[in-house]
């Protein structure tokens, strides 16, 4: 069994620093790793993410995040990502990584999404050049953890997760108007991960919505912002290959 | 004279402040209920939750207000959830 911790949108910045900190430090007991989906800081500026360092430095579990659309509100993205790096956490957009928790290969992938919507009222790539590069661009990062996660099967991890901040499904964005969903998700990163028959996809962003929900092909999605989970993070026990089915022979 | 501005668009006029500027808060949700304004969700600080309602203030002009705002809880879960 992998213990997953995993929290979103914390927005962090220099009126909260140290607000996490000691919840966090706790996570060696109860946790193999702590993921953040996104939305780790309000603007995205240098001072805000070295809040976020300062939380994350020397935790007792490895960090894996990947950015949410505040943190890249400043155009300084690559300057988060890096004060994070620097702090210990990798950060995913893209790519994959492998943790070895005792012995058993988890492979996370992790891209921060877009929006689009989801099947059957979703945006096309059609029209203005505005409308098409908006589709593109999460097209890209849903083909990107498609390709990622099916890296990692293919580098024998035995628990694939998917890390992303925006979600994958609607059921998790029950409590948030309805008119904005195209805004908070699309059906293209649930394709990526059904295709890769993920064990466990996990999300932030829509801080209305509510936690639990499921994609098409039967993989569970967790909404961990941290206004639904009410906490400094959630704790998900994953069973390790119950999908792997051996008949009893004899 | 100047009709007064109506007041779905300061409602909206907030709702852009609150996202783009000082806080970049997009978690507050606001609508009108039994002609007050109503803010509701959850906010990242009590500190955060005192802006809001200070921009809430500034931006309605005298509308009256009604806020919900909780603090988001930063402390560890009480237990883990089981997957199968």
């Amino acid at each position: 069994m992998i213990r997953v911790a995993a929290v979103g949108d914390i927005h962090l910045a220099p009126d909260s620093r140290g607000l996490l900190r000691p919840a966090w430090e706790t996570l060696g007991d109860c946790a193999d790793m702590l993921l953040l989906a996104g939305d780790l800081t309000r603007h995205g500026t240098v001072e805000e993410a070295e809040v976020v360092a300062d939380e994350i430095k020397g935790l007792p579990v490895p960090v894996v995040a990947v950015l949410g659309n505040h943190d890249y509100h400043s155009d300084l993205q690559d300057e988060v990502a890096g004060l994070l790096e620097r702090a210990g956490a990798t950060v995913l957009e893209g790519e994959g990584t492998v943790l070895d928790v005792g012995g058993t290969k988890v492979g996370i992938a992790g891209t921060k999404g877009f929006g689009g919507g989801f099947a059957g009222r979703s945006a096309g790539e059609f029209g203005e050049p505005e409308m098409r590069s908006f589709v593109r661009y999460s097209r890209r990062c849903a083909a990107d953890l498609a390709r990622s996660l099916l890296d990692l099967r293919e580098q024998g991890c035995e628990v694939l997760i998917a890390l992303m901040h925006f979600s994958p499904v609607p059921d998790t964005l029950a409590g948030e108007p309805p008119e904005i969903y195209p805004f908070l998700g699309t059906y293209l990163l649930a394709e990526a991960v059904d295709e890769a028959e993920a064990d466990l996809a996990v999300h932030g962003h829509a801080h209305m919505g509510t936690e639990h929900g499921m994609t098409a092909g039967g993989v569970k999605v967790r909404n961990v912002a941290q206004p639904v989970i009410g906490h400094a993070f959630a704790l998900y026990h994953v069973p390790v290959g119950v999908r792997i089915d051996v008949p009893a022979v004899g | 004279m100047k009709e007064p501005e109506a007041s779905e668009y300061r409602i909206a006029r907030l709702r852009e402040r609150l996202a783009d500027e000082e806080i970049s808060e997009l978690g507050v949700q606001i609508d009108m209920r039994g002609g007050y304004v109503h803010l509701w969700g959850t906010v990242s600080t009590t500190a955060c939750r005192s802006e809001i309602l200070r921009i809430a203030e500034t931006e309605l002009g005298g509308l009256p207000v009604r806020a919900d705002l909780t603090v988001a809880c930063a402390t560890a879960p009480e237990r883990p959830e089981e997957l199968e």
